[in-house]
């Protein structure tokens, strides 16, 4: 018997808490597949940067504990689900936040307390976000041994002017020695994180950048061009030096190109990885497929269910000393609303959609079929067969079709 | 009841200087009004008119006044619209009555509409009572208003009362001016029957009701009527009176003001300015000056979405049920599809029906740039009436084209002279007269309607800060070298964005509209050319850019709901696009003709 998972304490929470239906929203939305993703949020940065919008918490006294605590009791009330016992993990991801804040010891406990809940998929992805400055070969190693098979660093620039203007805390060399290190600790899953679009980052500036992180011969690689989210620092108070937008462009094409050469498949509009390497975990999320969620903000999909964790951390941690599943939003989505994600989702990569699906939403819809018509001209959509997807030239306008799609 | 006893009158006067002001306060020192049910201005009863602060339907209303000579009088209020473009309304409304009480503002003094106003009372032989309001106003200057009054109006101001509606002064001797200065109807309750409508209105229980005026005769339930302009007979249903509720009564006799319903179905079976008498025992002569309300601006009305046009359609048959001033007809515009080619009394009528449609009925609008009608004299000697630009004939087929004039008074505050000369020359317009009026010039110009009717009256007010008054009739159509301006975009023209304009400001406007409508156009996929073009000749040329870069890098965390969301609002944003070719063109692009 698997440690809380008594089904009378489930019970004894719906009777509790009678009026927040939220919280027991998973227990009556079963999963429509067996095999889950599972993303874990750790919030804590030592430092916020200026274009993160994400949720996250200041690293005080204590936090990072109490946080583990709540996470831990939080795996519990969901492993305690009457339906948790059916379902397999295929995939772990730790964002952030900075997730290598977390001790050996402390990211072990996190995977063993996974594992007593949940059948985990001995083949299982398990992936944690990494700053360079918070990692060293050991904790590396210690994360391998603890099961994490998969790295995320967060390199973001190799200009040592452009890091400190991030807010990030490593420079181009303590970028490579993290690189070298998780290396040297055996990951041979590994991916690197870069931002392009950044202010004061010119066109030699990336290209230099991206050929160096090539020759690393990452296995993967996440390019993010800049978006000014409201919730960010620069969002709200605006930042100065942001290229223009045929710079941000030619910016695009330099990877797009880069990668192409040494190899890598630009497998989603962010996205390059070598054959065999794409993130199986960020699959989940573009196949529309099921993943739960733990952590302060994380976000699920269940049973046709999208649903949202309350944000704040203190928050999240004070409704799991009260025994309660942390759920903030829920909403069932419509057979349109599903259609629309799928689409708007699946076409965010190279393999793209069934054409079957694209044609369930035109149907009836001569205008937005018309509208197709001109992606195809311009050669930004392309079909093969009985799939459908964007091109490269696609992608960077891809906004434009979603929002069409919806 | 004695016709003595009754007195018939109007309030009359220039925007804000009181009229509604003034109603209320009579409503509640009559005791009309229950005070606690009380909502500011009741005459002004539709949203629009109390958002707006205009009058625009006529309403009536009963007020019951024990004078100081110990009798108890029947006082007919009957408001009218206090805009321009209703002035034939207005013209109706007065013909009902025996008095009008004409307010100036003690600070403003006469402004056109007084005048407009004062004229359209003297023409129906009505007694005028001068009164001046907003004493209490530091700048009042009640002697200076007095002279005005003679010297401008030729009343007696010194019998002009001075009053203050917004707190009551004075406004107890109107109601017994009302009494004392104007006569009672005269009229005989034993002749035929005839009565005069002033307004009607729709109400989906009873049919239209409609507001009548008795010169002779009775009218109650179970009667036989005849409608003498287009000879339909009805049985009468009910007749009563507003106070200001509608409240049936046994009958209406000579003298009279109510309502009267008689199962009639449509607003235009019953328009105003008709007369009704006995099917068995007619009158002799119909009333004077009835007159089909014509309708002087044209637009186009198309919904957003294709698949809105019955929607459309039936809102505006409802709409008409109760507006018979605005007319429509299908249409086919190539860049907009299926809708109407709509007439409207003005511009202010123009934007209520556009605003009653979207909320009431839920619809979004595109409304094509408005245009007067023009006459034109075919090479092959037709005349032909066009109301629309695109379906001008081309030019070698046009031997001369007329436009619609008007005459129109400015009155404004001296110093703003100079200014006004500009803009009525920008406007085309021909100098007819000045007269001074102490500090102020009453300007008479001749204007091409079509140069007035979209922004000259907010043109004319901020460069007069505010201060100069205008109103107009329509006189007669003179031959103009006029163009069709047309708007390609990437090379197809738009049919409804095509303007009739004079060729000496062909270039100028075409230049401002292509400027304006790349600032409204989004960036697409592929760039897009704005050009203006008489003819086949180009005078100005625009470009959108193509869509660069449109993109999400992330969905953070599997967040998928924040990113649907996004795009959901995105989304609704578009909804008020309207695809012209491959081009999405929004909704205000259409109206940017008229704004440019």
């Amino acid at each position: 018997m698997r440690p809380g998972s008594a089904y009378p304490k489930m019970h004894f929470l719906v009777a509790d808490n009678p009026s927040s239906s939220s919280s027991s929203i998973l227990a009556v939305s079963a999963p429509e597949a067996k095999e889950l993703g599972l993303y874990v949020h750790v919030p804590f940065c030592t430092k916020r940067c200026g274009y993160c919008s994400f949720n996250t918490a200041p690293l005080t006294d204590g936090a990072m504990a109490r946080y583990l605590e709540a996470l831990h009791r939080e795996i519990d009330l969901l492993g305690a689900l009457a339906w948790a016992p059916g379902v397999r993990l295929a995939t772990v991801f730790l964002g952030g936040g900075t997730p290598s804040l977390l001790a050996v010891d402390e990211m072990a406990a996190a995977l063993d307390g996974i594992r007593a809940q949940f059948e985990v998929a001995p083949d299982a992805e398990i992936t944690v976000e990494c700053n360079p400055e918070s990692v060293t070969r050991e904790k590396l190693e210690g994360y391998r041994v603890a099961g994490v098979n998969r790295l995320s660093l967060g390199i973001q620039s190799l200009d040592d002017t452009i890091l400190p203007r991030l807010g990030r805390l490593h420079d181009a060399r303590g970028a490579r020695s993290a690189f070298e290190a998780a290396r040297e600790a055996g990951c041979v899953n590994l991916s690197v994180d870069l931002m392009y679009g950044l202010p004061g980052l010119d066109l030699a500036g990336w290209a230099g950048a991206v050929d160096a992180v090539l020759d690393w011969q990452p296995d993967h690689v996440s390019a993010y061009g800049l978006t000014l989210d409201a919730g960010s620092l620069w969002g709200a108070a605006g930042v100065e030096g942001i290229p223009a937008e045929q710079e941000q462009i030619d910016q695009y094409w330099r990877l797009a190109h880069a990668a192409a050469a040494r190899g890598l498949e630009h497998y989603e509009i962010s996205n390059y990885a070598r054959p065999g390497c794409r993130s199986r975990h960020n699959q989940i999320y573009w196949r529309a497929a099921e993943y739960l969620a733990a952590g302060p903000g994380a976000c699920g999909f269940v049973g046709g269910i999208r649903y949202a964790n309350v944000r704040a951390t203190p928050r999240y941690c004070e409704t799991l000393a009260a025994g309660v599943l942390p759920i903030e939003s829920s909403e069932r989505l419509s057979s349109r609303q599903k259609l629309g994600e799928r689409l708007i989702l699946g076409l965010r990569t190279a393999d793209g959609v069934p054409t079957s699906w694209l044609e369930t939403r035109l149907d009836g819809d001569q205008r937005l079929r018309q509208r197709l018509d001109t992606w195809r001209a311009q050669a930004l959509l392309a079909g093969t067969g009985d799939r459908i997807h964007l091109t490269e030239a696609g992608f960077l306008l891809s906004d434009a079709l979603f929002v069409e799609l919806l | 009841m004695a016709l003595r006893r009754i007195r018939n009158f109007s309030i009359v006067a220039h925007i804000d200087h009181g009229k509604s002001t003034l109603a209320d306060r009579l409503l509640a020192l009559t005791g009309t009004m229950d005070p606690k049910k009380a909502v500011d201005q009741v005459l002004d009863s539709m949203d629009l008119e109390r958002e707006r602060g205009i009058t625009i339907k006529a309403h009536t209303v009963r007020l019951l006044y024990r004078a100081r000579d110990g009798q108890e009088y029947t006082l007919n209020l009957i408001d009218t619209p206090g805009h321009v473009d209703f002035s034939y309304e207005v013209s109706r409304a007065l013909a009902a009555c025996e008095g009008a009480i004409l307010i100036v503002d003690a600070a403003q003094g006469i402004e056109a509409q007084t005048l407009a106003n004062f004229y359209l009372a003297s023409d129906a032989n009505l007694t005028i009572v001068p009164v001046i309001n907003k004493i209490d106003l530091p700048a009042a200057d009640v002697e200076g208003t007095r002279t005005q009054i003679t010297e401008t109006l030729e009343l007696d101001g010194s019998e002009a009362l001075a009053i203050s509606a917004k707190h009551g002064t004075g406004v107890p001797e109107v109601l017994e001016a009302i009494v004392a200065r104007i006569p009672p109807p005269e009229g005989d309750p034993e002749a035929p029957l005839k009565a005069l409508v002033f307004d009607s209105f729709y109400d989906s229980y009873q049919g239209v009701v409609v507001h009548v005026r008795l010169t002779d005769g009775r009218v109650r339930p179970g009667m036989r009527i005849l409608l003498m302009s287009n000879g339909r007979s009805y049985e009468v249903q009910q007749v009563g009176v507003f106070s200001p509720d509608m409240r049936p009564v046994e009958e209406l006799s000579a003298g009279q003001v109510g309502y009267l319903t008689a199962s009639i179905k449509r607003v235009a079976d019953a328009k105003v300015g008709e007369t009704i008498t006995e099917t068995l025992r007619p009158t002799a002569a119909a009333f004077p000056g009835y007159r089909d309300a014509k309708p002087m601006v044209f637009a186009g009305l198309y919904s957003i979405d294709d698949t809105e046009y019955e929607a459309l359609r039936d809102a505006l048959e409802k709409l008409r049920l109760n507006d018979p001033a605005f007319t429509y007809e299908p249409e086919t515009s190539l860049a907009l599809g299926y809708g109407f080619r709509c007439g409207f009394l003005g511009m202010l009528h123009m934007e209520i029906v556009q605003e009653r449609l979207e909320r009431e009925f839920n619809l979004s609008l595109i409304v094509t740039a408005p245009s007067v009608q023009y006459k034109v004299l075919t090479t092959a000697g037709e005349v032909i009436d066009i109301d629309n630009p695109s379906k001008l004939p081309s030019p070698d087929r046009i031997e001369q084209m007329d436009e619609p004039y008007v005459t129109s008074s400015v009155f404004v505050p001296t110093e703003f002279m100079t200014a006004i000369y500009k803009l009525a020359q920008e406007k085309r317009g021909e100098h007819r007269s000045l007269e001074y009026h102490g500090k102020r010039v009453h300007i008479k110009f001749d204007f091409p309607l079509a140069e007035i009717v979209v922004d000259f009256y907010d043109r004319l007010k901020s460069i007069s800060k505010g201060y100069a008054s205008f109103d107009y009739e329509l006189s007669e159509f003179r031959p103009s070298d006029l163009v069709k301006l047309d708007i390609l975009l990437n090379g197809d023209p738009v049919d409804a964005l095509s303007s009739i304009v004079h060729r000496d400001k062909a270039y100028e406007k075409g230049k401002a509209l292509v400027e304006k409508l790349r600032k409204v156009i989004p960036r697409q996929l592929f760039e897009v050319a704005i050009q203006a073009a008489i003819g086949s000749r180009v005078i100005a040329r625009e470009t959108v850019k193509a869509m660069g870069k449109n993109v999400t890098a992330k969905c953070y965390g599997g967040d998928i709901t924040r990113k649907r969301k996004l795009l959901e609002r995105q989304k609704e944003g578009k909804k008020r696009m309207k695809q012209v070719g491959k081009v999405e063109v929004p909704q205000e692009a259409f109206l940017s003709v008229l704004k440019s």
